[in-house]
């Protein structure tokens, strides 16, 4: 109990939303996770092996919405920009490694604790594998993998390359990654231990 | 009630809530899901963070997204046991079963060594599928369209080299 109590100290000692909101965020963001079936194994390994394509239809689609309305949002005073900078090194390889081990364990951090609240056991041991790796990388961090990630070369983003047009940029950016996700064709790669619990007529891939 | 959302519906649900996130009068902040894990890791392992550099500079965003973590599983076991009715204990996905063994084994010791890895490179990069992806990308910050770029090479790359997919294609 001390950790949670800790936890929601720290919380509250901020200005970011408080432990009752940012809790429902939470619970809103597992319920779409859940119930979209993006936490499942069948579609993030699926996307892997390109036998589904409902991840990253969804990931572009909300990536498409949210750049366009965020960038009215922070026009409006309505909305801060939290850019993470390029660290070359530390992208690369980063995202290799995850790339890597999200195609094996066919989850990724946030649709983890959603399938473990689905009662997956082996997302358990996952996510177990996960507290080491933290520990790892907390423990090396100073000595090895802070240098490995290379030097910071800035919080830069594509609209600041083209000066003077920066909402051209946003709104073009926004409707081509929203077009994308229109034109990925739908592929399903259904779960039958899921399907076999439905009636009959309402198993999507009976349609 | 129907058993589960289309794509486009989450979509557009998961934009309203990274844009409440991101607002003055939501959290002041993007969403991601990455950072709580070396966070617990510290509490769990009791690690003092004085000593590490890494657990003082994401003491904040680790209980923020620890929060957010603990919501998000209640979220999904109620959706999971009340709408989907997909709740059921389980080890190895159908997937795996079919594309690669029926080994309870094989499967617990890949989830192990793949969620090592996961947390490994996420933290290197900084972010994963929401800080970085979902959030960086919203914000058309160039590291997060360098990272899903990456992402997306090593994941279709490595299901294709992991996974039997071709042999059993129907």
């Amino acid at each position: 109990m001390n950790i949670l109590e800790s936890m929601f100290d720290t919380v509250i000692s901020e200005p970011h939303g408080s432990l009752a909101l940012i809790f429902l965020i939470g619970v809103v963001f597992g319920g779409i996770i859940q119930y979209t079936r993006v936490d499942k194994f069948e579609k993030i390994a699926g996307f892997a092996m390109l036998k589904d394509t409902i991840v990253p239809k969804m990931l572009f689609l909300t990536v498409g919405i949210t750049s366009i309305g965020l960038y009215f949002m922070v026009e409006a005073g309505w909305a801060n920009w939290h850019i993470k900078p390029v660290m070359l090194m530390g992208l690369i390889v980063g995202g290799i490694l995850f790339g890597a081990s999200m195609a094996i364990f066919g989850k990724c951090p946030g649709t983890g604790p959603v399938s473990v609240a689905e009662g997956r056991i082996d997302v358990l041991v996952g996510a177990i594998g996960g507290l080491f790796g933290g520990l790892v990388f907390t423990l090396y961090f100073d000595d090895f993998f802070k240098p490995l990630m290379g030097s910071n070369m800035g919080k830069i983003t594509l609209p600041e390359l083209f000066a003077g047009h920066e909402q051209l940029v946003v709104l073009i950016f926004g409707i081509t990654v929203t077009l994308i996700s229109i034109l990925i064709p739908k592929r399903e790669f259904f779960d039958e231990a899921d399907l076999s619990q439905l009636p009959d007529e309402a198993r999507p891939d009976r349609k | 009630m129907i058993n589960r959302l289309p794509w486009w519906m989450g979509g557009i649900l998961l934009s309203g809530l990274l844009l409440l996130t991101f607002s003055v009068y939501g959290a002041d902040r993007p969403l991601g899901a990455s950072t709580y894990v070396p966070y617990m890791a510290g509490l769990i392992f009791d690690l003092d963070p004085e000593k590490y550099s890494y657990l003082k500079s994401i003491k904040f965003a680790g209980a923020w997204e620890g929060v957010l973590l603990i919501g998000a599983f209640v979220g999904g076991f109620i959706t999971s046991v009340f709408i989907t009715k997909s709740f059921r204990f389980s080890i190895i996905p159908t997937g795996w079963k079919k594309y690669k063994n029926n080994s309870v084994l094989s499967r617990l010791i890949w989830s192990f060594i793949s969620g090592f890895m996961m947390i490994i490179g996420a933290r290197l990069a900084g972010g994963c599928t929401s800080g970085h992806f979902m959030s960086g990308m919203s914000q058309l910050a160039i590291s997060s369209m360098i990272f899903g770029t990456v992402v997306m090479l090593a994941l279709v790359v490595t299901g294709r080299l992991f996974y039997n997919a071709k042999e059993t294609e129907s």
